[in-house]
């Protein structure tokens, strides 16, 4: 069964031996989590821009006036 | 009697990576809340507390380009005020610490407070958390002069250059339309923040400019250079300015006199010699 990157984030940061085994072996623990090929793509490429690109929105980021 | 439900906010931060810094508490309290607003900025943040408590409401699409800011935070306080008015247990999420850099929270408690209901913050990781871990600063270290670069460019502060200097926001600095949402804009800050600095530090100080990392793939994003190098720099809304400092200041004769000390005393209780067995 396949499971998304979003969860497969998730993990990552909330599961210490998940992230070892990741840091080890990135493309093979994201294949054995079971993410689907487009997004084991962006792993093995460490296309990391697409990733930011895809969840992160820096606009958004700022939430203080203080001047 | 009074039987009418009183609505109440709990405003709580997520962390700056995806879920892993949020606390228990902050957890327990998105759970737990009628109605959770989010404001966010990442996708997989917000899935987080969505999974915790469906009943979410982003508050991110108050941003538009060309919008003051102001207004923007103004709306998101007033959504969460209102929710909070009509009776129901409100949880504020926002990414980082929710009570570091962020207006509407602390204007959505006050409004609230106002009202004679329930409002608190609890604590969370902030990204000067994320800093100090990633860079191995200490703040009590040299101490510390923490800041926001366009209050510091508009303002009359004065920089002690022993103490490690934290600028905020350095992607907007000297922006004072509010109205962009981007980094744009910022080289004209950036070059008189660096002649100020100038004025305290030699050029070739090394300064670093900082980025958490939001995701658990990608690594913090540290770039170390030349204090002169600080206009060519092309920060993002995200990039924080570290300034190392020069060193401890010498002691204050005057003031360990005065407690009964002399330098030498504090430094030997400072660094004690072996004892002896």
């Amino acid at each position: 069964m396949t499971q998304s990157i979003v969860d497969f984030l998730e993990a990552l940061d909330t599961n210490s031996k998940l992230m070892e085994a990741y840091k080890k072996d990135p493309t093979g623990t994201a294949r054995a989590y079971g993410l689907e090929d487009e997004d084991l793509r962006l792993i093995e490429e460490k296309d990391w821009d697409e990733v930011k690109r895809r969840f992160d929105d820096a606009s958004k980021a700022t939430r203080v006036i203080n001047y | 009697m009074d039987t009418a439900k009183k609505g109440s906010l709990t405003v709580v931060g997520t962390g700056i990576s995806v879920a892993g810094q949020m606390t228990l508490a902050a957890k327990s309290y998105i759970e737990n809340a009628d109605i959770v607003f989010m404001g966010i900025m990442n996708r997989v943040g917000e899935h987080v507390v969505k999974k915790l408590n469906p009943n979410t409401i982003s508050l991110d699409d108050l941003y538009e380009e060309g919008k003051s800011r102001a207004i923007t935070y103004r709306q998101m306080a007033d959504r969460i005020v209102q929710a909070v008015a009509e009776g129901n247990k409100v949880c504020a999420a926002f990414y980082g610490h929710a009570g570091v850099f962020v207006t509407p929270s602390h204007d959505a408690i006050r409004r609230v407070t106002e009202l004679g209901l329930e409002a608190k913050m609890l604590p969370g990781v902030s990204a000067e958390d994320c800093l100090i871990a990633d860079l191995g600063i200490d703040p009590s270290r040299f101490g510390c002069q923490s800041y926001e670069a366009t209050q510091f460019l508009f303002r009359d502060y004065h920089i002690d250059p022993h103490m490690t200097q934290i600028i905020w926001q350095i992607g907007l600095a000297g922006e004072a339309s509010l109205r962009v949402l981007d980094a744009t804009h910022s080289h004209n800050g950036l070059v008189m923040l660096t002649d100020i600095l100038m004025e305290h530090y030699p050029e070739d100080h090394e300064i670093i400019i900082y980025e958490a990392a939001t995701l658990p793939i990608c690594e913090p994003n540290i770039q170390k250079m030349a204090l002169r190098e600080l206009p060519q720099a092309k920060p993002t809304l995200i990039s924080t300015l570290v300034v190392p400092s020069l060193g401890l200041p010498e002691y204050r004769q005057d003031r360990l006199a005065a407690l009964g000390l002399t330098e030498q005393q504090v430094i030997n209780y400072r660094q004690p010699k072996k004892e002896k067995k």
